[in-house]
Formats: C-alpha cells, structure tokens, sequence
C-alpha cells in the first residue's frame, strides 16, 4: 500500500478558494448560485478521485476490450435517467426540469465525430479537462485554451450547420410517454452492457472490474483522500448530477461556458461577437452581457476545477512534474480545438450531449454516442500513427 | 522551485481570477447617463439568470410580454450544452 503525502499548501489554498468564492456568490447573487458552485466541487472531488473519464475509457476498450471503464459509464448513465425520467415528465409536481434538447440531424453527427477525435487526441473529453487541469496537468491547460477557442469558433458557425439536414429535437419521454420510454432505455443500456461484457471476455478471457475495493486504511480516509473505487465516482457524479438537474433546473453541461469565455475575451480585444447570430439573442446574448458568474456553467465548471484540485492535493497528487513534449503539445492544440468546434456543433459535450442528453430522453444524446465513439475509433488510430501509443496488440 | 508545473498553474489561476474580476466588475458598474427605462428593461432580464431556470417566481415578477420572449429565448434545448 502506497502512503499518500498530502500537499497541504494546496489543500489549505484550495479550501479557501472554494470557501471565498461560494460566499462572493451568494453575496452577488443568492444561494443557489452558491450551491450550483459548490455541486460542480462535488463533481470534481468524484471524478479525481475515482479518475473517472470517458476517454481513456474508450480508448482501452477500442484498443485491449477492456470495458470496465464503459460499463461504469452505462451505470451512470442508467441511474441518472432513473432519476431524471420522473422528474422531466412533471411527476413530482413540487420539481420541474427541462431536457437537454438538441435537433437530431448533421450538425450532431458530425459535431460529435469531430469532438471524439478530439477527446483522444486533446486527452480529455469535457468533464475530463476539467478535471484534469484541476490537477495539475499542464499539457490539459493547453488543450482547455485551445477548447475554448475551437468552442467560440463553433458558435460563430453554428447557424450554417443548424441549417443541415435534421428531424428537429425528438424528446423519448414526450414520444411514448415517461415510463414506457424509461424502460426501453434501460433494456438498451443494458444489451449494450452485455455486448461490451461478452466482447472483452471474447478478447481476454477474463473480466476486469470496475467495482473492485482499494485497500487504503479506513472507508472514510479513502473517501477524503481516495483514491475510489469507479463505482464510488458513479455513485457520486449521479447524486451531484441530480443534485444539478434540481437546483439548475436542466442537466449537468460544461462547453457552453467555453464559447461564452472566448467570445467575451473576443470581445474585450475588440471584436464583435453580438454580430454573430448565435450571441445575438436569447439566452447567449444575456449571458454575454452580464458577469461571467452569473452563468450557471461557469461557476460549475470552475468548481469542477477547485474539486479536483482539492481531491489531487488531498491524494498528494497535484501538479505532476511531467514534461510537456512537442509533440504532446501539438496534439493538445490540435485535440482542443477539435473538441472545442465538436462540442458547440454537437450541442454539447460528452456530458451536455451524451449524459445529458440520453439521461434526460432526448434522441440527440444516442446520435451523439455513436457518433463521439466511432471519432474516437479514428482518433485512436491516429495516435498509434503519431507514435502517441503503440500499436494494436500491445498495452497503452 | 521544486516544481515548475505548479507555478505554471498559479500564473493561470491567477491570469483566470483577474480575468473573472474584471468582466465582474465591468458588468456590475452603475451607467449614469442610463434612462429610467432601460435601466428597468436590464434589471428585467437579469430576473431569469440562468438558460433553465424560468420558474413561476421569475415568471411572475415580469410583465406578461417579457415573459413570452423570455421563455422563448431562455430554453434550455436552444443552447445546446
């Protein structure tokens, strides 16, 4: 067992920061400005310690079959719909939430191909930068810039591709009625569980597990200092996702943020994004034009952030010393503006898109799976070809 | 320093938290040559503060015109993420 030295500088720094801005919050605006800051700690705190991505996960299923990462992600997906099901049909009348809507058509399609190129090659999805900037990994720093600026590109285009071919925004719980379109669901997710399940014994004879405890002292020190068990990172990114859909009032995104801090820096250099139709009305052009805190993806995205840059230090693991190599650098450039323009076109993230998405009934998010999951194929590929990994056959 | 990356992280926390406090700032100054008006219409659009969030409280505080266009533009299908 390997003794954790925690960072308490930047525990103590951390601590702070997170104390000071959910005050300032709550001071500047109310409560649940607050609370939707300190749920997006929450989030950052399950997903370090439990290292709980998308990315890597596809990635060594595509290359070795190993699913333990994906049928986590089938957990998480299963239990958020559970919850969210009822809630978005207007079940308990004392809570109301929206889906998060998206027309099915092109921009989808190829919007999610683009971004699961990038996810292999930034090395994060939307969640995973986050959480890996939180840690201290400076090649992600690199990539959440260059995704900021690929997302604020993407809404400068978003009209033209909007205008592609589409079915419009299809809602499951509207077409067949809540329950009936839950339980279909879940029957999907779980012929897909089975399928990955069957494909890596196919592969490996055996199965990993994604459930399997790590040994770390007591239950409540691995709980504060971690690291988790996956299934811990489950548990806890769909009791603070629910806990989003609630205070929020629609599910957990991230990408929006991104447009909306490029566009404002745009803006600040002299440029004119109100001119771009996509800021130029509804709910963009107010957040355009209010404080950057007044935005609900923002404040959760820096607490994402501050969570995992307090679980990292808890763990003794902030800022690895790793150095940044050229090519590493290049594919953070490259990777984040693919993720950055994918993720505006796609309506969304892996979390906004995909999670939110499939979690709330719309049809969008099941398009956004498949077609996220055959980019990242290519990205893949293309990283055996840049000499990023080796190649098929051998480990990561 | 033991630790180059960790002040690389510092210098962009920072450049982030002077960059937050300045777009806080700018949009929180009072405009002195504002009308009555437009200053009623601005504290109007600020009731709905989030792309979701358009409970009755909110709804019920404006006038019946601003919330059809607030419903309209706020949803959260439109923004996509």
């Amino acid at each position: 067992m390997q003794k954790i030295t925690t960072d308490k500088p930047v525990v103590v720094f951390s601590l702070l920061g997170i104390l000071a801005l959910s005050l300032f919050l709550q001071h500047e605006f109310n409560i649940k400005q607050s609370l939707l800051f300190l749920t997006g700690v929450g989030l950052g705190l399950s997903l370090m310690h439990a290292l709980f991505g998308f990315t890597g996960a596809w990635r060594v299923f595509i290359r070795d079959r190993n699913s333990a990462g994906i049928r986590a992600q089938i957990w998480l997906i299963g239990l958020s719909s559970l919850l969210f099901y009822p809630v978005i049909a207007g079940v308990f009348p004392s809570l109301s939430a929206g889906a998060a809507m998206g027309q099915v058509g092109f921009s989808v399609l190829i919007g999610a191909f683009i971004f699961g190129i990038g996810m292999q090659l930034g090395g994060g999805c939307g969640s995973g930068t986050l959480f890996t900037v939180g840690w201290g990994q400076v090649d992600m720093l690199v990539t959440l810039v260059f995704f900021i600026i690929g997302a604020t590109v993407g809404s400068a285009h978003l009209g033209w591709w909007l205008s592609l071919p589409n079915i419009g925004k299809v809602s499951l719980i509207n077409e067949m009625g809540w329950l009936p379109a839950l339980i279909t669901q879940l029957i999907v997710l779980f012929i897909i569980y089975r399928l990955v399940r069957l494909i890596e014994l196919k592969r490996r004879q055996k199965l990993s597990d994604f459930s399997a405890k790590i040994h770390q002292g007591n239950k409540v020190d691995q709980l504060i200092f971690g690291p988790w068990p996956i299934i811990w990172g489950v548990v806890g990114l769909t009791i603070f996702g629910f806990v989003t859909l609630l205070l929020a009032g629609y599910p957990w995104s991230i990408t929006f943020a991104f447009g909306l801090w490029g566009s404002k820096i745009w803006n600040a250099l002299g440029g004119d994004v109100s001119s771009w139709a996509y800021w130029s009305g509804g709910y963009p052009n107010k957040a355009l034009n209010q404080s950057v805190l007044a935005d609900i993806t923002t404040v959760m995205n820096f607490g994402v952030i501050a969570g995992a840059m307090l679980a990292a230090a808890l763990a003794g693991k902030y800022a690895p010393k790793d150095k940044v190599t050229r090519k590493r650098m290049l594919t953070a450039i490259v990777g984040g503006l693919l993720l950055g323009y994918g993720a505006r076109l796609a309506f969304g993230c892996n979390i906004g898109g995909l999670l939110g998405g499939i979690a709330s009934g719309s049809l969008h998010g099941w398009l956004w799976l498949v077609a996220g999951f055959s980019g990242s194929i290519l990205g893949v590929k293309i990283r055996v070809w840049m000499n990023l990994d080796k190649p098929y056959g051998a480990s990561v | 320093m033991k630790n180059p990356n960790k002040m690389i992280m510092g210098a962009a926390i920072g450049i982030a938290a002077i960059t937050t406090a300045i777009d806080h700032t700018r949009h929180k100054l009072p405009e002195p040559e504002e009308s009555s008006e437009q200053a009623n219409i601005i504290i109007e659009g600020e009731e709905d503060s989030s792309p979701c969030s358009l409970d009755s409280d909110s709804m019920s505080s404006n006038s019946e015109e601003v919330v059809i266009e607030e419903s309209e533009s706020s949803s959260p299908c439109g923004l996509g993420d």
